[in-house]
């Protein structure tokens, strides 16, 4: 079921690509004879068979994955978006900090373990990276516009 | 103090002695694509080039995605204010504007700067080759422009096929009927050359330099205005060869549309500071530049004109409508 | 050879004084670090750190094998993460996750690890002595190799790489589709086309392969991490104090030697990389191994981990070469050590060798030592790095997405990544789940866009004639290696049967 159920996703998708391999690609002019439109259409024309076959023939092995697991699952991507989300606008280190405490409670791991393993990664990750290994990370926009009021306020 | 860059502050501290165009704090210059590339060429002039007049060596960061776009959309959009980033561009920066590459934006949506330098056109063949000077090749383009297999770095509607579309047009012949091999940059297009895979490569004079000497290749003419010095001083023009076909390949810098006046005449006189030294000059050669130095207004008029150009050579090969 | 081995000379003489020698050491272990996270690989290493090593104002000699150094810690690095979280470092990692991460779940993290960094050793090895010998005269066969060519070694690793096909064929030949598919999105490389760009300016120039290695594999493993722990499945492993044994190196010498020279072969060719040797040199091994192997390979054989590792450190070693001798950047890595050299108003090109000795040789020497520093700093280390494993699960995920998290965002500092590295992530989760393997997904990107490119340059310069082609003898022989790398075993095979049966 859940092969004919993402087959079926894939075959959506096929379709589009290759409805715009049909219609809207195509170049002013071109020097080799397939041109831009070309590839696209072999591998849509090649997917759809490998598809179609699945949707006919799908593994009969069960998608067991409980609606527990499904809760979690979908709460650990939401946590993943918020975190890319955050990663600008607080920083490497507070984001950091609240991904790796929530993530690792949420999995199960000791309060106090949480918060010392999310402050670890957030200020020695960021300590590691940005002053040893020279990466860039966000500094936040809001720690610096912290920081800028503050050495307003010292002048 | 955790948040300052121990980079940066390294380097601040080993030119502290210098005199500085204090107004500029953190300055940065973004490289629009991957490292390694002209783009970071052009920002390491910078770096260096500007490090006495800023006081500082200034960071370079890599924006790579859609050869130039993502970089120029997010200075439109969030970084428009930014006083202390410039962005390198180059004359493909230009064309890709003028094709409508870079979406909705154009050139009068960003401040122009100053330029890094400039590097010109050249038709390119192996040493082995029968066309010993340009009239020849383009004798040959002209009773027949498939019969030449003319290769370089970029895709239909980039400078490279630009500068060939620029020769066909110069015989008398159309673009559109020549065979054009588009390959993966300018090494891959050499590597093809050399191959025997293409017959000519409508490269660049300065990626010709440690060529020249080792005599694999030839350049039959340069698509500059005037030839040029040094070890090109041989390299006639096409102009010399009686070809009006001329690219020049301009290097430099733009800033968010919204910046102050303030801000980007401090960089302006950072530049033109620098221009006046023989340092600045040094880092050009290094760097396989040759000099043009123009900046503020200058650079903004020089572009506008050089559109108009672009928008022509666009719509006469179909790209634009 | 005279000058060969006075160059040599000349060369070590400047990587052995004892300031250049700390430096290579400590460029190996910052490359190690900055390695292990995924997405980030050599050229980023590399390019972070010169910067640095360039402000400090070394001398170029010292620079250059700082370089070796960091580049040779970060291909190592990528392959901690493969091995240990099955997290590929980079592109050419993918294939070391396929054997190097089971043999970890088996216990054997240290084995693995250890026969890695003895694979890349000996692989980067043969490449650099390889290229000290033959570099000029293998330079210049490789620039004749034309896109007709490229065509025929394309079909040839897609052939060589039937041997992935896992539970189901169909499957496996969908992934790899989905893998050409995506790569068909950006601006097409021949007329400048969008396509599939949606007018989206980040995918102009089409997907990172960083990105879609991180997501698919990286993300997707920490979500499969996530469901294995709910359902209680998971538990850490104990410390484990295997490592490679003398007896492991005497029977793969024949496997690491075999990829270590189509590594070098592949790598030397202009515009093909490490990853398309790790691909070859998997498929090659896993094919030799015969029908034995194609059920061991993929469930932690140790041969099938040292292939990958041997062949893409070999890769990495023969891309310098028409670099070096010919002053032709053809790859990934060459555009490091291009910017490198230009940094220190070192111009490489066909001259090098001539006009500057001491730097050209110094690089080649520092190269040597390289390979030697990746050894010295990473197998005492091993033990270490294990004991990652070690970790409780509710800190080894967590971990692993900020560990992904910093690999992308560092690249180019685009937060836009990190929301398609997790989008991707989910995609990858349903395609394990459904048995789909994501090896062909990512081989399919990686050769799908050479394929294209190539097959259009070709016809572009023959005028649309495709008899282009099939028209010089080194296509014609690939297509025959390629007709015999899929069909030799199934007859082979069917051969054995009928003389059992008899």
């Amino acid at each position: 079921m859940a092969d004919r159920l993402f087959a079926g996703f894939l075959l959506i998708v096929t379709l589009a690509y290759a409805y715009i391999a049909w219609t809207i690609i195509q170049a002013p002019f071109q020097y080799d004879p397939l041109g831009p439109e070309s590839w696209p259409r072999i591998l849509a024309g090649a997917a759809v068979p490998c598809i179609l076959y699945i949707l006919w023939r799908p593994d009969d092995e069960p998608f067991a994955v409980a609606k527990y697991t499904w809760f979690r699952l979908a709460l650990m991507v939401a946590l993943l978006f918020a975190y890319a989300e955050l990663y600008e606008p607080l920083g490497f280190i507070i984001s950091t900090i609240l991904f790796g405490t929530i993530v690792a409670l949420t999995l199960g791991a000791p309060r106090s373990g949480a918060l010392a393993f999310g402050i670890g990664m957030g200020v020695f990750g960021y300590l590691l990276c940005v002053t040893l290994m020279g990466l860039n990370l966000p500094d936040g926009e809001i720690v610096e516009a912290a920081l800028q009021i503050l050495q307003g306020g010292s002048e | 103090m955790i948040f300052t860059r121990f980079c940066g502050a390294f380097a601040f501290a080993a030119t502290l002695a210098m005199p500085t165009f204090a107004e500029i704090t953190r300055p940065e210059c973004i490289a629009p694509a991957n490292p390694g590339g002209g783009f970071d060429l052009t920002c390491r002039i910078a770096q260096t080039g500007l490090e006495p007049q800023l006081g500082t060596a200034m960071e370079v960061s890599f924006m790579p995605g859609g050869i130039g776009a993502v970089a120029y959309s997010l200075f439109n959009t969030t970084r428009t204010d930014d006083g202390s980033a410039i962005v390198a561009f180059s004359t493909g920066s230009l064309l890709n504007i003028a094709t409508g590459k870079y979406g909705e934006f154009d050139e009068n949506d960003v401040r122009w700067l100053a330029t890094a330098g400039a590097d010109f056109g050249a038709v390119i063949v192996r040493a082995d080759s029968p066309y010993q000077n340009l009239g020849e090749l383009m004798a040959e383009f002209a009773a027949d422009p498939a019969s030449v297999v003319v290769g370089a770095g970029g895709s239909v509607g980039s400078q490279d096929w630009m500068k060939a579309a620029l020769l066909l047009r110069g015989a008398g012949g159309d673009p559109r009927a020549m065979r054009y091999v588009a390959f993966d940059g300018g090494g891959d297009a050499i590597a093809a050359l050399l191959g025997g895979s293409i017959g000519v490569y409508t490269g660049d004079m300065g990626e010709m330099t440690p060529h020249l000497e080792a005599g694999t290749m030839r350049v039959l003419a340069s698509m500059s205005a005037e030839r040029l010095d040094g070890i090109f001083a041989d390299i006639p023009t096409a102009a010399e060869q009686g070809f009006d076909v001329e690219w020049t390949i301009m290097r430099g810098f733009y800033m968010g549309g919204s910046v102050s006046d303030e801000d980007y005449n401090a960089w302006v006189d950072a530049f033109e500071a620098a221009y006046a030294t023989p340092e600045f000059a040094a880092v050009q050669t290094e760097k396989g530049l040759l000099p043009l130095n123009i900046a503020g207004d200058d650079l903004t008029a020089a572009i506008n004109e050089n559109m108009a150009l672009l928008r022509t050579i666009a719509t006469e090969a179909g790209l634009i409508n | 050879m005279d000058v060969i081995l006075s160059g040599l000379a000349t060369g070590f003489s400047v990587a052995l004084d004892p300031f250049n020698l700390m430096l290579v050491l400590v460029g190996c272990f910052l490359g190690t670090l900055i390695g292990a996270l995924p997405g980030l690989g050599p050229i980023n290493g590399v390019a972070i750190l010169l910067p640095i090593a360039y402000s400090l104002k070394f001398p170029p000699e010292s620079a250059l094998i700082l370089l070796a150094g960091i580049y040779y810690g970060a291909e190592y690095g990528g392959r901690i993460s493969s091995i240990l979280l099955n997290v590929p470092g980079d592109a050419s990692a993918v294939m070391t996750t396929l054997d190097g991460h089971p043999m970890a779940l088996r216990g054997e993290a240290g084995r693995a690890l250890s026969t890695s960094a003895v694979a890349s050793f000996i692989g980067g090895t043969i490449a650099v002595v390889l290229m000290t010998l033959f570099g000029p005269l293998l330079a210049s066969v490789a620039v004749g190799f034309s896109p007709a060519n490229y065509v025929a070694l394309m079909v040839f690793a897609f052939a060589s790489l039937a041997s992935l096909v896992g539970k189901s064929t169909v499957k496996t030949l969908l992934g790899a589709l989905i893998g050409l598919m995506l790569a068909t999105i950006g601006i097409d490389a021949n007329t400048g086309v969008a396509r599939y760009t949606f007018g989206i300016p980040d995918l102009l120039a089409g997907i990172d392969f960083l990105i879609v290695v991180v997501g698919l594999f990286g993300m997707a493993e920490l979500l499969h991490l996530v469901e294995q722990q709910v359902k209680g499945n998971l538990k850490s492993l104990p410390v484990d104090k295997t490592f490679v044994k003398v007896a492991d190196i005497v029977k793969l010498r024949w496997t690491i030697l075999r990829s270590s020279l189509i590594g070098f072969v592949i790598g030397v060719l202009p515009g093909t990389g490490a990853s398309v040797a790790s691909a070859v040199a998997y498929g090659t091994e896993k094919r030799l191994a015969g029908p034995e192997g194609s059920k061991t390979f993929g469930t932690g054989d140790i041969r099938g981990l040292a292939a990958p590792e041997s062949a893409n450190n070999a890769a990495a070693g023969g891309a310098m070469v028409p670099m070096l001798t010919l002053g032709i950047p053809g790859s990934g890595t060459t555009a490091i050590l291009l910017g490198a050299l230009l940094m220190f108003n070192v111009q490489p090109g066909p001259l090098l060798f001539t006009q500057k000795p001491e730097i050209a040789w110094g690089l080649v020497a520092s190269m040597y030592i390289g390979n030697v520093a990746l050894l010295v700093i990473n197998l005492p280390l091993v033990g270490l790095f294990a004991r990652l494993l070690t970790i409780p699960q509710h800190y080894l995920t967590p971990l692993i997405a900020i560990l992904a998290f910093i690999g992308i965002y560092t690249i180019v500092g685009n937060p836009h990544d990190l929301f398609l590295i997790t989008a991707l992530g989910v995609f990858g989760w349903f395609l394990r789940k459904l048995d789909f393997s994501l090896a062909p997904v990512i081989l399919g990107f990686v050769l799908g866009s050479l394929f294209e490119n190539n097959l259009r340059r070709a016809l572009s310069i023959s005028g649309g004639d495709w008899a282009i082609l099939t028209e010089d003898l080194t296509s014609i022989v690939l297509y025959i290696l390629a007709f015999l790398v899929v069909f030799a075993p199934i007859w082979l095979s069917r051969r054995a049967r009928r003389a059992a049966a008899a």
